[in-house]
């Protein structure tokens, strides 16, 4: 790859960073964050883009970045007020712009159509907007200028100007060394500032030394610019952003203009504008070049400096304020680095390499007859604990926060509720939930699918909310948490709930249940995950094509996840998505079940017990229960559920385990032996072969051999179905 | 052995041939990985009876299938001279249980011949063409049919 290319792969890195970044912003605005310094981030967000985007010669890119910034500027500077319909726009404009930066990755230029229909709206909003009256709008700011640019709008039409009132401001400022070092050039700040408002600039050469003394490469300058400016503090403070720990700053407030300069400020801002220009060419000289009259007028305007207010922020020590100001948007902690995933991922291998080599060790020295308290044994014990920790690190370093996943969702949701017509609010709740980037990069789509679902089936329209007396806008809520080692996802909506005699009807339609079932609420709810269900009246191209939830339930279960809906008429619905937190590691009970060696997730064991011989009923021909305390749960024999042998154990001669299953319910696994509990390296069955009913997983035990993990849901539905398979076709389907 | 078959590359393709239930198969030698002696597999539920189950290769799991059985042949009787071929397709790897490996093949793709209608349809389904060399027949397997398809669920 040529280096110009490379640098290319980092700029699309950071541009997908900034578009989250971007997209994360307007959406705590449009949440009612009104912080300035988000508006900032935003702007910064787009800036960066479109600077990284010139420097590639993306001119598509950097012509839309460009409009889009242009109003965002306009945005930040007052001009526009940050209405919530303009915040929509500003959405679909990042929508926009992230779809340049998509098709500028693969070498081509976005959608013109849409790109046109968007820089128009920018056009029509940076104009003043389409509902204010066209005599307020403004000139716009020629871009990208050299030349000095005021915007005389208060002078020229006073009655109607409702912006922020024009402040004096007295910027001290000092460069130090680094700034110099850093190859930055005090012109171009000072340019920057004049920019803001009306300037006058005075060079500080107090310390200058003597001529003999003088070292050339110290800075010894300073300069007070007195600054007239509708802009707020903040802006001017992000003149000096890049330089920021560079210089030191003060940013002095006067407690406002004189109000009688202002009807004939006409002639003093002429002179303003010559002294700072004289200022910026010659420093030292500006304001003694001034005619005696001219300075005294221009002077008039500022008030001296015993008058100004003591708002005085020092910015000597840039970092004690740095953290706060830049919450909204820029990066918060710069020291990580960028590490190829793939790098990770075989690190992740080799410790699990290493955890199997240290089991099959301690099996081999066991073998010998070592103690545990012997030297060797505690040594291993030390062993096993290391190898747990760098595991555990080395796991650490691909967990992420499910963050990178929500932040696609509101865009999805836009363009769903554009397509369906419904009003969707997104919430999201959780999104700092970390969880390893197998997992992450696996439960986008199941999300994707869910939340279709709640919108296109579960929010009503706006006609329909406000029939039934709800909000037009409908609430999607998307939530992460972790519970109980897993990670648990959460997707309600306040819509209308599943119809449940509705789903009824279709599912015995459709012949997948009989007319005359006795189906739970629970139940009926669970048919939609059926093949083939689907409820929706017209086929959509959202999510009515009857592939929707049986296909989620597949892909959740393939990542030894689980998936269920609960349902309220009138209130709403909540998929409820629970995933293991890696795919990579798992603690493991390890069993003998006949002459076969099993793995069961320790998660799902409540207990093991060794059951009584008059524990155990016989219930009808073939099923059995045990009695647990006060309570029966179901037996089932692993060994005959899997096909390892035709004969059930008896459960008295072997061990129960009591496990936690999916629908609430519990059960009562019988294996021939337990050996104990271990960690083991989960190894994918299908990324060789394929699927296996009732095994999760499969993993290496110490002495070298394969050990199928259990997928205890599967197996307990499995040994449930089996006795009803005849009357029941719809649930073997379902499986 | 990959600078070999480049270098030889005009066209000649090299087979490695083995025996399984007394007949002489081979696969192309570049979908070989490696020959490995048996070791007993674990049994996987609810799998075909051809599967003989998943063996650890170097941390992987390797799924092991019976060729002979596969091709609805009597089951290879699994011993200490018995050889797991492991070849891989598209992006999966299995191992093949053979009786034992005889030979490399250089051969012409002209010598290959289609396989003709035999009235056994797993033959026709897994052998891609026949090669006569001297007065030896060998089939040539179509590795990629072998292994059920991975999204396909046992219900």
């Amino acid at each position: 790859m040529d280096e110009l290319e490379e640098i290319k792969l980092t700029f699309f890195q950071e541009c997908d960073e900034l578009l989250a970044d971007l997209e994360a912003g307007l959406l705590k605005i449009d949440a009612g964050d009104a912080e300035p310094e988000l508006v900032n981030a935003v702007f910064r967000a787009v800036h960066s883009v479109k600077g990284g985007a010139g420097a590639f010669g993306l001119e598509a890119l950097v012509r839309f970045a460009h409009v889009f910034e242009t109003l965002l500027e306009n945005v930040r500077s007052g001009k526009i007020g940050l209405r919530s319909d303009l915040v929509q726009v500003l959405l679909r404009a990042a929508d926009v712009l992230a779809d340049h930066v998509a098709a500028a990755k693969l070498g081509g230029e976005g959608d013109i159509a849409t790109t046109a229909a968007m820089v128009k709206e920018l056009e029509t909003w940076i104009s003043g907007g389409p509902i204010l009256p066209q005599s307020v709008s403004e000139p716009e700011l020629p871009p990208n200028d050299d030349g000095i640019v005021f915007t005389p709008v208060t002078l020229t039409i006073p009655e109607v100007d409702d912006s922020p009132k024009e402040q004096v401001w007295t910027i001290t400022f000092q460069p130090m060394d680094e700034l110099y070092v850093k190859a930055n050039e005090v012109g171009l700040l000072l340019r920057e500032i004049e920019r803001l408002g009306e300037v006058e600039v005075e060079l500080l050469d107090d310390a200058l030394p003597p001529f003999d003394n003088l070292e050339p490469e110290t800075a010894h300058f300073a300069w007070k610019v007195r600054l007239k400016t509708e802009a707020t503090e903040e802006r001017i403070r992000e003149v000096f952003e890049f330089v920021e720990g560079d210089c030191s700053t003060t940013i002095v407030r006067a407690a406002s203009p004189p109000m009688t300069a202002e009807p004939d400020a006409g002639p003093d801002i002429a002179a303003i504008i010559a002294a700072a220009q004289a200022g910026l060419a010659e420093p030292p000289s500006s304001v003694e070049a001034q005619s005696p009259e001219e300075l005294s007028s221009a002077l008039d305007l500022i008030p001296s400096l015993p008058a100004v207010s003591a708002e005085v922020v020092p910015r000597d020590n840039a970092l004690s304020r740095q953290a706060p100001a830049r919450a909204g948007g820029e990066k918060a902690n710069p020291a990580t680095i960028r590490v190829d995933p793939e790098r990770i991922d075989k690190l992740i291998d080799l410790v699990g390499e290493l955890v199997i080599n240290q089991a099959m060790l301690a099996q081999r020295v066991a073998g010998h007859g070592f103690a545990a308290s012997s030297d060797v044994g505690r040594g291993l014990d030390e062993l096993e604990q290391l190898t747990r920790d760098i595991q555990d690190s080395v796991m650490a370093i691909r967990a992420q926060p499910v963050k990178s996943v929500f932040q696609r969702m509101p865009r999805l949701v836009r363009e769903i509720a554009g397509q369906t017509g419904k009003q969707v609010r997104l919430v999201t709740d959780g999104e700092t939930t970390e969880v390893d980037k197998t997992v992450i990069e696996r439960i986008s789509e199941p999300i994707t699918h869910m939340l279709r679902n709640a919108i296109d089936h579960g929010l009503e329209t706006p006609g329909e909310r406000i029939a039934a007396g709800k909000a037009s806008e409908g609430t999607v809520r998307l939530a992460a948490l972790h519970r109980g080692g897993r990670i648990v996802i959460e997707v309600g909506d306040d819509g209308k709930g599943i119809d449940r005699p509705r789903v009824r009807q279709i599912a015995i339609s459709r012949g997948l249940i009989a007319a005359d079932a006795q189906l739970t609420d629970e139940e009926v709810d669970n048919l939609i995950f059926l093949p083939g269900f689907s409820t929706a009246k017209t086929v959509s191209d959202i999510s009515g094509r009857g592939v929707g939830m049986d296909v989620v339930r597949k892909s959740v279960q393939g990542l030894g996840g689980r998936i269920s809906i609960s349902s309220r008429p009138g209130v709403g619905s909540t998929f409820t998505l629970s995933l293991p937190l890696t795919l990579a590691v798992l603690d493991g009970m390890v069993i003998d079940v006949a002459g076969q060696t099993l793995v069961v997730p320790l998660s799902a064991i409540v207990e093991s017990l060794r059951p009584a011989a008059n524990d155990v009923k016989r219930v009808g021909v073939e099923g059995s229960v045990l009695a647990v305390r006060d309570a029966y749960v179901p037996l089932v024999d692993i060994g005959r559920v899997l096909g390892f042998q035709a004969e059930a154990t008896n459960p008295a001669e072997g061990v129960v385990l009591l496990v936690d299953s999916e629908d609430g319910g519990r059960a009562a696994l019988v294996a021939d032996s337990i050996h104990g509990q271990r960690q083991v390296v989960i190894k994918s069955l299908e990324s060789n072969y394929k699927q296996v009913p009732g095994i999760a997983a499969a993993t290496i035990l110490g002495d070298g051999r394969v050990a199928l993990i259990l997928d205890v849901d599967a197996l307990v539905a499995m040994r449930k179905r089996e006795p009803v398979r005849a009357h029941e076709p719809l649930i073997e389907a379902a499986e | 052995m990959n600078q070999q078959v480049n270098s030889a590359a005009n066209d000649r393709r090299e087979l490695t041939s083995f025996w399984s239930g007394e007949q002489e198969y081979c696969v192309d030698i570049m979908s070989v990985r490696e020959i490995r002696g048996w070791s007993v597999a674990t049994p996987l539920p609810q799998s075909p009876n051809y599967m003989k189950g998943v063996i650890n290769l170097r941390g992987a799991v390797l799924p092991i299938m019976d060729l002979a059985e596969r091709l609805e042949l009597p089951p290879t009787q699994p011993s200490e001279r018995s050889v797991i071929i492991v070849v891989q397709v598209g992006e999966r790897l299995v191992g093949l249980l053979v009786d034992a490996v005889s030979d490399i093949l250089s051969i012409n793709p002209d010598q290959i011949q289609p396989t003709p209608d035999v009235g056994c349809d797993q033959a026709k389904a897994f052998v891609r063409g026949l090669i006569t060399i001297e007065d030896r027949m060998v089939s040539e397997i179509a590795v990629e049919r072998l292994l059920p398809d991975p999204e396909s669920l046992a219900a």
